[in-house]
């Protein structure tokens, strides 16, 4: 071929670079004469990753499905020809270039490449510069391994990787007691997630270790490597159904945990703790949509039981339109989108679970452009006055004429306003759902909780827009003259600006919608892109556009909407801000349920465990203190122990021995 | 060709065998308490010999005498130790009485 | 009776005096006069038993260098040499220990021939042929265990040592 297929072998060369860039920074960051350069190294390392990435991507584009597999045998276990794999087991570590993965790889280095410049705008107050450019640099490096990864071991290690670098990021500033809890918070709901993907995992290898499709030899034999787009596993297994259900509902959790999904989901929004430039990069655009990823190569790789199918589809339509409702109520910039993150990645899961995953990573795609646009102009608001409180924001349009107009942009791409970015996706996902209605009646409550969600998700976005920018001033007379940061921070915001409003249109561009058709390989339905259902297209805008109007009636021109305090919705509106008490009641089975089983368990342990273990202990101590006395230490009383010994053997062979051979009569 | 009763002998011996341990429970001066340990050993190394001489086989003759040389030779390596432990539980303690060495143990 | 079952009968009891009196007597230096007659008597028992050889190793060994070892070891260990604080009393547990352990050897001598034995000696010069010939490793273990306790003494001893 030409220089891409050459490109396709080096692929591992992104994430190293990054990790080069983690360990720079990360050791010599300090010692820099400036913690800025940190930074700028860091964003050149990301810089040259990107510029491998959408080298990748367009090298994918050209030549629409090849698969590239560079692999290294970490260690191979030969097998006896018996047992439950006769063909020994085989761990590999590789990478796995594909039209997916490129897909993912040019989302990943583009919106890191363009956070890390923003990032040194916006962090530049910091003292703890360097470690942030260090984690960000080792999370990219993680990131990208993941969606290089070509087999689910090695997926697992870097998703792990991911949920730490998140760990960290989230508290950055973990001398705030808040940031502290919201990073274990995160780190611990999404271990449960993680802990089913494992087993999963091992549900997975279990069923396919010496069965798959036809050259790959089973799982235990290749190495959990994915085939290559050839047929899913499951199409030829005659693996015990069952078990697949069961698998694939585990990896579902894994990807609920990871992607915020219901009921799940409750990190996601205090992970906004954390730095918004992490919000932007790790907890909108890349990180949380390593679930959705996960859930489409399975799919493709592996594939769904119809059952599995339709609990994913349930779960994605019901995130989808739960979370935009607590957006609704939220008084925090942040939050508000955090919800809609999670509501969009609720679309993507919708879109895996009907079957169509190359649409769903088609969401991921724009989205992740505009939700970090969304982001890093939050950033900027933030950055500019030092509060989060929508409410006491208020008229920065002017001060802030480009980041207005970058949220704007955000919002309706976010608000599914053709020709932004989110129209064609999220148009794909709801007629690609709407196609399948006929086949799987069951999937219509949740396509009509997403289809409802269009309407939420205009009207939440353009609140938030409305509260922060329309009016005269601010609603906080306290707050400092807002003011747009430097280039390095604007830069950002035109470049995602210009992604927001176009990369939807990509899929009229032929070679990406090859990109799009091939990454499925021989799985699935091939989705039509583009408008394809007018009427469903017209009535998902039009709803977007009476969300938008009754944001503007509600809170356009400074207005401020205040619910009676005798209205009938007020409740609602508690149990909304309460977060369905959803928390609360997390809370709450940790601190009675599981508080009580330690009780029981510490009681069990002190009282019983310990209590045999000290009672012989002690029955020993006083055993021994009374034997200890023989133990004079004077010589001669020891010599005097063995005379004795001495004479207690006359004794014996003298009376004793005579005696028993009298009695017993032997010989 | 003399001839003697075993029987005496050995009854010599095991006397001498009774007062060595007698001394060894008794003394507490450890130059005596060593006495009594040589005048057991004594009684022992009598024991190789006497069998050796009463015995017709010359092979076990010679195997009584070699096996009593060879324990004198030990008997007094003992000798020479204790008595080593004899002075420097003497520069540590200023004393030779066993009784004050009581430290062996825990 | 003839004179060599006399001699046997009075070196034996002289032993056995010696050997009782070497423990009970109150003046240190005196236990060495004791045990030093102890110690020749015995290599007289030896000559008895036809071992020349024994009986001579006995003089030297015994009645020589572990007498003025004794000796030597009571002069550097007494600021007087005369000292009455040998002795102790005679307790009743040794007693009726000691006096097990001899009825044990009394009652083993029913098992043995009774009566006079020939005695039979052997040739010095086949000794040292066994000795350096089918018991040299015995001999050599000897030496072994001397250098051993030759050293360990030595480190007991040393000056300056707690």
């Amino acid at each position: 071929m030409d220089v891409f297929s050459g490109l396709f072998g080096v692929a591992y060369l992104i994430p190293l670079l990054m990790v080069a860039s983690f360990v720079v920074v990360g050791l010599a960051g300090k010692r820099l004469p400036r913690l800025e350069w940190g930074g700028w190294v860091a964003v050149g390392f990301a810089g040259a990753a990107m510029v491998l990435g959408v080298l990748i991507g367009a090298g994918e584009m050209l030549h629409p499905g090849t698969w590239t597999n560079v692999q290294y045998t970490w260690f191979h276990l030969p097998g006896n020809g018996t047992g439950p794999t006769p063909n020994g087991v085989r761990l590999v570590v590789g990478t796995l270039v594909d039209p997916i993965s490129a897909l993912l790889l040019v989302v990943v280095t583009v919106v890191g490449f363009l956070v890390l410049l923003y990032s040194i705008g916006y962090m530049h107050h910091d003292r703890g510069l360097p470690r942030y450019y260090a984690e960000l640099s080792l999370f990219l490096a993680a990131m990208t391994g993941v969606v290089l990864a070509n087999n689910l071991l090695e997926f697992f290690v870097f998703w792990e990787l991911v949920g730490v670098c998140s760990y960290f990021l989230i508290g950055f500033y973990y001398e705030k007691p808040s940031a502290a809890s919201a990073a274990k918070e995160a780190f611990l709901v999404t271990r449960v997630g993680d802990v089913m993907f494992l087993l999963g995992i091992f549900l997975y290898f279990s069923a396919f270790a010496t069965q798959g499709p036809a050259g790959t030899g089973g799982w235990a034999a290749s190495g959990f490597v994915f085939a290559h787009g050839s047929t899913p596993f499951l199409a030829g297994a005659s693996a015990n159904s069952t078990t697949l259900t069961v698998a694939g509902i585990m990896i579902l959790g894994g990807a609920a945990g990871k992607s915020a999904q219901f009921p799940l989901h409750v990190w996601l929004p205090d992970a906004m703790e954390g730095p918004t430039t992490v919000s932007a990069l790790i907890h909108a655009a890349t990180m949380v949509a390593a679930g959705v990823y996960l859930l489409a190569v399975t799919s493709v790789f592996i594939g769904f039981t119809s059952f599995d199918d339709l609990l994913i589809v349930a779960i994605g339509g019901f995130t989808a339109f739960y979370a935009a409702t607590m957006a609704v109520v939220h008084p925090d910039i942040k939050r508000v989108i955090a919800y809609s993150t999670i509501s969009q990645l609720g679309y993507m899961v919708l879109a895996v679970g009907a079957g169509f995953a190359m649409v769903g990573l088609f969401h991921l795609f724009t989205h992740a452009f505009f939700k970090a646009l969304l982001f890093l102009a939050a950033g900027s608001v933030i950055h500019a006055v030092g509060t989060q409180d929508l409410f006491k924001m208020g008229g920065l349009r002017k001060p802030m004429r480009l980041t207005a107009t970058a949220f704007a942009i955000g919002g309706l791409a976010l608000a599914g306003i053709p020709p932004f970015a989110g129209f064609w996706s999220k148009d794909d996902i709801l007629s690609a759902v709407y196609s399948q209605l006929g086949a799987h009646p069951a999937y219509w409550p949740f396509f009509l909780l997403a289809f409802a969600g269009v309407f939420l998700t205009a009207y939440y976005i353009f609140r938030a827009w409305f509260l922060a920018f329309s009016g005269d001033h601010p609603r906080d007379p306290t707050l400092p003259h807002a003011h747009e940061g430097p280039w390095v921070m604007q830069v950002p915001l035109v470049v995602l600006s210009a992604f927001a409003v176009g990369a939807g249109l990509f899929v009229f561009w032929p070679s990406f919608q090859g990109l799009l058709f091939h990454g499925l390989g021989a799985a699935g339905i091939p989705p039509t892109y583009g408008v394809t259902d007018l009427t469903l297209s017209a009535a998902s805008v039009a709803l977007a556009g009476a969300g938008i109007l009754l944001a503007w009636r509600l809170w356009g021109n400074g207005r401020v909407f205040v619910l009676a305090e005798s209205s009938p919705a007020q409740p609602i509106r508690r149990l909304l801000l309460n977060r369905y008490y959803f928390k609360a009641g997390y809370d709450w089975v940790g601190a009675r349920g599981l508080y009580t089983v330690a009780r029981a368990a510490d009681f069990f342990d002190r009282y019983v465990i310990d209590g045999t273990v000290h009672g012989f202990e002690r029955a020993f101590a006083y055993t021994s203190d009374r034997m200890r006395r023989i133990q004079s230490g004077v010589v001669s009383d020891y010599a005097a122990y063995v005379i004795a010994g001495l004479v207690a053997v006359f004794l014996l062979l003298l009376v004793v021995a005579p005696y028993l051979v009298a009695r017993l009569g032997g010989t | 060709m003399t001839s003697l009763p075993l029987v005496g002998f050995l009854a010599l011996s095991g006397a001498l065998l009774a007062v060595g341990v007698f001394g060894i429970l008794t003394r507490r001066n450890f130059i005596l308490l060593l006495i009594a340990i040589e005048i057991a050993m004594n009684a022992t190394i009598l024991n190789f010999v006497y069998f050796g001489a009463f015995s017709p086989s010359p092979a076990v003759t010679l195997m009584g005498q070699s096996i009593a040389v060879v324990l004198i030779g030990f008997a007094a390596t003992e000798v020479a130790v204790g008595l080593a432990i004899v002075l420097a539980l003497n520069r540590v303690r200023r004393s030779i009485n066993v009784a004050e060495a009581n430290e062996l143990r825990l | 009776m003839n004179w060599e079952e006399l001699a046997f009968l009075a070196l034996a009891v002289v032993a056995l005096v010696t050997g009782v009196g070497a423990l009970l007597v109150r003046e240190l230096v005196h236990t060495i006069l004791w045990i030093a007659v102890f110690f020749v008597d015995l290599s007289a028992i030896y000559f008895l038993l036809a071992a020349p050889f024994l009986g001579v190793l006995q003089l030297g060994v015994y009645a020589g260098a572990v007498t003025v070892l004794l000796l030597f070891g009571i002069m550097v260990t007494r600021k007087r040499i005369f000292s009455r604080e040998a002795a102790t009393g005679i307790g009743a547990v040794p007693l009726a220990l000691a006096a097990v352990t001899f009825i044990f050897f009394v009652s083993m001598v029913g098992e043995f021939p009774q009566g006079n034995l020939p005695v039979s000696g052997i040739d010095p010069t086949l000794l040292s042929e066994g000795l350096f010939g089918a018991f040299g490793p015995w001999l050599l273990l000897l030496g072994l265990v001397m250098l051993g306790a030759v050293a360990g003494a030595i480190y007991l001893v040393r000056e300056g040592r707690e």
